[in-house]
């Protein structure tokens, strides 16, 4: 799984007794905290790879039931099982990695708290946006508006959810990609069916497929980033 | 400008807890997981491991997963304070802002 990611992060000097002078003891521990968090997210930009491939085909899939149309239509069935196949592919994907990068960790009860709400918190999201998109459908709501307000919902939830793990977690990546997701998502809600679902499939994909770069490049000291 | 503070101050015992120092607080980590982290042999893992459990800094929390012994390890508050200091110290000595 590895493979493709040339892992490389520079080699810290040779365990030592000794002390070096101040300002190597300075570089050695924030070079050592820098080569920590690398290799705990060695696995992250795979994670985002799995979601930027699943959100540029699968809401690409759902878009081509209507957006080339007359010339060309995806059945409804085959777009709806490529957008759900993926996801499920992608949720398992996440959990596996999480775990292997999560692993020989042990949280504490007040960070088990902390994840457990921020679960909670997701699932309780996602089923709040269903259930206000049922009732407006239930009051009547075109099918061409629920066509907007699900993937543009989902989105913007999925970014503000990104944004609250960036400020709980103190992690700038996924504050960053949470506030462009709820950006794509607000671009996307200003246009009409079947266009959300392009404008998700490119830029909330792609979103996540830069994210996944970024971070890999990163990851194989590329680049520092600046101490907070 | 008081001393360096010795437990901490040696490249090994740094780079243990410096890494230790990136775990939220409370949480700890397995003795492998934190050795592949460090790339140190166990042997000289557990030698500096013992000088930072003695001096109150690293707490050791040993478990079973199954029938597999588990040793975990975290710094402790007062091994977390310390560390904080010695990183001050040195910011101080280098001229920038403690």
């Amino acid at each position: 799984m590895q493979s493709g990611l040339r892992y490389k992060v520079p080699m810290i000097s040779a365990p030592d007794d000794a002390p070096l002078d101040p300002a190597g003891m300075l570089e050695l521990l924030e070079r050592q905290q820098s080569d920590v968090h690398r290799r705990t997210a060695k696995l992250i930009p795979w994670i985002l790879f799995a979601w930027g491939v699943t959100w540029l085909v699968g809401y690409g899939a759902l878009w081509l039931v209507d957006g080339l149309g007359p010339a060309f239509s995806l059945p409804l069935g085959v777009a709806v099982a490529v957008f759900v196949g993926l996801m499920a592919v992608s949720v398992a994907l996440s959990a596996v990695l999480g775990g292997l990068s999560g692993r020989g960790m042990k949280a504490s009860k007040q960070s088990n708290f902390t994840g457990a709400v921020f679960g909670c918190t997701c699932s309780v999201a996602f089923l709040a946006i269903y259930v206000v998109g049922a009732q407006l459908s239930a009051l009547g709501m075109p099918a061409e508006v629920a066509n907007v307000y699900f993937p543009v919902m989902y989105t913007l939830i999925i970014g503000i959810l990104y944004l609250v793990a960036g400020a709980i977690w103190r992690a700038v990546p996924s504050v960053v990609l949470g506030g462009l997701l709820a950006a794509v998502a607000l671009a996307a809600g200003f246009s009409a069916y079947p266009t959300p679902y392009l404008v998700i499939a490119v830029a909330g994909g792609g979103v996540f497929l830069a994210g996944g770069l970024v971070i890999a490049l990163w990851v194989r000291g590329r680049f520092e980033v600046p101490r907070r | 400008m008081s001393e360096l503070d010795p437990v901490i101050h040696a490249q090994a015992r740094l780079r243990i807890t410096s890494a230790l120092a990136t775990l939220d607080l409370g949480d700890s980590i397995a003795f492998p997981r934190l050795q592949e982290l460090l790339d140190m042999t166990a042997g000289n893992l557990s030698t500096h491991l013992r000088k930072l459990e003695d001096a109150g800094y690293v707490d050791v929390a040993k478990t079973h997963q199954g029938r597999t012994p588990v040793t975990y390890l975290a710094l402790s508050k007062r091994g977390r304070r310390a560390f904080e200091d010695y990183m001050d110290q040195l910011r101080s000595l280098l001229g920038g802002t403690a």
